[in-house]
């Protein structure tokens, strides 16, 4: 008995400190946000609200750091390609796909015109997996669960796809140094056509639920604005640099592969809230859907898809850097070689590290309420960004 | 705007919205019923072509080897070094004319990636994938498949493509 009094008086005493401690500045309070909230990723950032304002905020990434930039010191370029792409398996085709074509560059290979398409079509299929699942859970955030539901099931479309082509469902390992990994299957134009040609019908749909739906549009209409000076001077990039009426695509600006030969416009929107951040993702879906019919269009009937490598190729020592529009903007590699079979540098430029910096602008004097909104309408994936 | 344009305008929006999702009553589910059935894939598995240099599109499950074929050279392993280190060269009990060291790959599926590298550095036809993905086990030792269990060949029987009519889009 006198034990037990013992426990409650130790509990009243802490709980008096807990108190004094947070009454010491009793106008703000302190918040934070993840790492295990389920909506923030692997990712925390600490917010300090003055009743329903936010005062402070403070991005803390790094929780998901692998050191793939290191690891890529000790393999061979092709040895690379399966680990390269696990920061973000959603978008595996386009992470590597700047790995390659870099690594081409470093090692003078050129790619047969047809592995060119197949690679092109691929990325566009990747592009479009990622920005369904970024839908859905920006969906999910708003307690729209039908947004979340829709996404994920129309993904299954491009994953059956992607699955065909490459044998896997999320990290297809296919882009490699002088092409890709294998030819397209028999009857593969005809499947693609018809459900690509399906899902553009589905997306007229999704703007009737979700994107014309006024309780969506009341939060986020004039939330989280980001104006054209901000979003240079911070440095964001793809879709969130596009949503702040910046045309600007590295398909259309630095055109790699066969891009120039492709006709697009580049999406882009004036509003610069986080409607812009959320619908231009939404017009790139459709764009994109044009762009693979055109590609499949294009191709040539025949021909190789590879050049033929040896498995530890050496190159001459120098350096190079190329990037690719991925879902979340321009990702960049740069490589540097000192003439062995294993780079000397590998260093990874991802759009999601650069969007992350117009969190704490677009924040700082939101309502905490609409920052769901504002975080996720930034297109940020932590694993990616801390790579 | 005033306030009653407003309203209409919201609930417009709203009904629009339900008008929308309730169509997708009368629709076929998208959903595949996994266990009962199985979707159906490309050929036989992934496979490589060593005199052109390229891969044939097949799905990358578990492999499957070819005693008649592995010379022992060790090129999968030493691919899967830098990758996973799921691969180890295991000495066997039968004797091939081929195989002078009487070695062969041996695949821990606990750390195998599936990415199919292996396969492109075997130079004999000696190592494909095959359709098999289930490879569930309750012990970690259950995963590693010695080369006599990865000689044999995987009865798969899916048969359910993703059918799209004027209704919508099933599995079925």
């Amino acid at each position: 008995m006198e034990n037990f009094d013992y426990k409650i008086n130790d509990t009243q005493k802490l709980g008096l400190e807990i108190i004094k401690e947070a009454s010491f500045d009793d106008r703000l309070m302190t918040l934070s946000v993840g790492p295990q909230h389920p909506g923030s990723g692997h990712f925390r950032f600490v917010i300090k609200i003055d009743g329903d304002y936010i005062v402070f905020c403070d991005p803390d990434p790094g929780y998901v750091h692998r050191g793939e930039e290191k690891m890529a010191e000790y393999r061979t370029y092709i040895q690379n390609i399966p680990h390269l792409e696990r920061p973000v398996i959603h978008d595996s085709t386009n992470i590597t796909y700047s790995y390659s074509l870099a690594v081409e560059e470093l090692l003078g290979i050129a790619v047969p015109r047809r592995g060119q398409f197949i690679r092109a079509i691929a990325s566009e299929f990747n592009r479009q997996i990622y920005t369904l699942y970024w839908l859905a859970i920006y969906g999910i955030f708003l307690g729209h669960s039908t947004m979340f539901m829709w996404p994920a099931g129309d993904r299954e479309l491009f994953i059956d796809l992607m699955e065909a082509l490459t044998g896997a469902r999320v990290t297809h390992a296919f882009n490699i140094p002088g092409g890709v990994r294998n030819d397209i299957p028999n009857g593969f134009k005809e499947r693609c056509l018809r459900q690509v040609s399906y899902f553009e019908k589905r997306l007229n749909e999704y703007e009737d639920i979700f994107y014309n739906n006024p309780l969506f549009r009341q939060r986020t209409e004039k939330v989280g604005i980001l104006t054209k000076e901000d979003a240079i001077k911070l440095g964001v990039t793809g879709s969130v640099l596009r949503a702040s009426g910046i045309p600007y695509d590295i398909r259309k600006v630095e055109p790699y592969d066969v891009y120039d030969e492709i006709d697009f416009k580049v999406q882009y929107l004036k509003t610069c809230d986080s409607f812009a951040r959320s619908y231009v993702p939404f017009l790139d879906m459709k764009e994109s859907c044009y762009i693979i019919k055109q590609l499949l269009d294009k191709m040539p009937e025949s021909g190789d898809v590879r050049t033929k490598l040896q498995s530890n190729v050496k190159g001459q020592s120098g350096e190079s850097y190329k990037r690719v529009e991925s879902g979340r903007g321009a990702l960049g590699y740069y490589v540097v070689s000192d003439g062995s079979p294993k780079p000397y540098r590998v260093k990874i430029s991802v759009g999601s590290f650069r969007n992350i910096l117009a969190l704490p602008h677009l924040l700082v004097g939101s309502k905490l309420g609409d920052m769901p909104a504002i975080y996720w309408s930034l297109n940020y994936w932590p694993v990616e960004a801390d790579r | 705007m005033n306030s009653t344009t407003g309203f209409t305008k919201s609930a417009s929006g709203i009904i629009k919205a339900i008008e929308s999702g309730s169509k997708h009553l009368l629709i076929r589910r998208f959903t595949l019923f996994y266990p009962q059935k199985k979707l159906k894939f490309v050929g036989d598995g992934y496979q490589f072509d060593p005199q052109k240099g390229v891969g044939i599109a097949g799905t990358r499950g578990r492999h499957i080897l070819f005693h008649e074929k592995c010379t022992g050279c060790q090129l999968c392993a030493i691919t899967c070094e830098g990758i996973a280190e799921a691969i180890e060269m295991v000495k066997i009990t039968e004797s091939w004319k081929q195989n002078k060291k009487s070695i062969m790959p041996q695949i821990d599926y606990g750390k195998c990636v599936f990415c199919g590298l292996c396969v492109d550095a075997c130079p004999f036809y000696a190592l494909y994938m095959t359709n098999d993905y289930e490879l569930a086990a309750f012990t970690k030792t259950h995963l590693i498949y010695t080369p006599a269990q990865l000689a044999v060949k995987p009865q798969y029987d899916g048969t359910v493509e993703i059918k799209i009519d004027d209704r919508g889009a099933y599995h079925g």
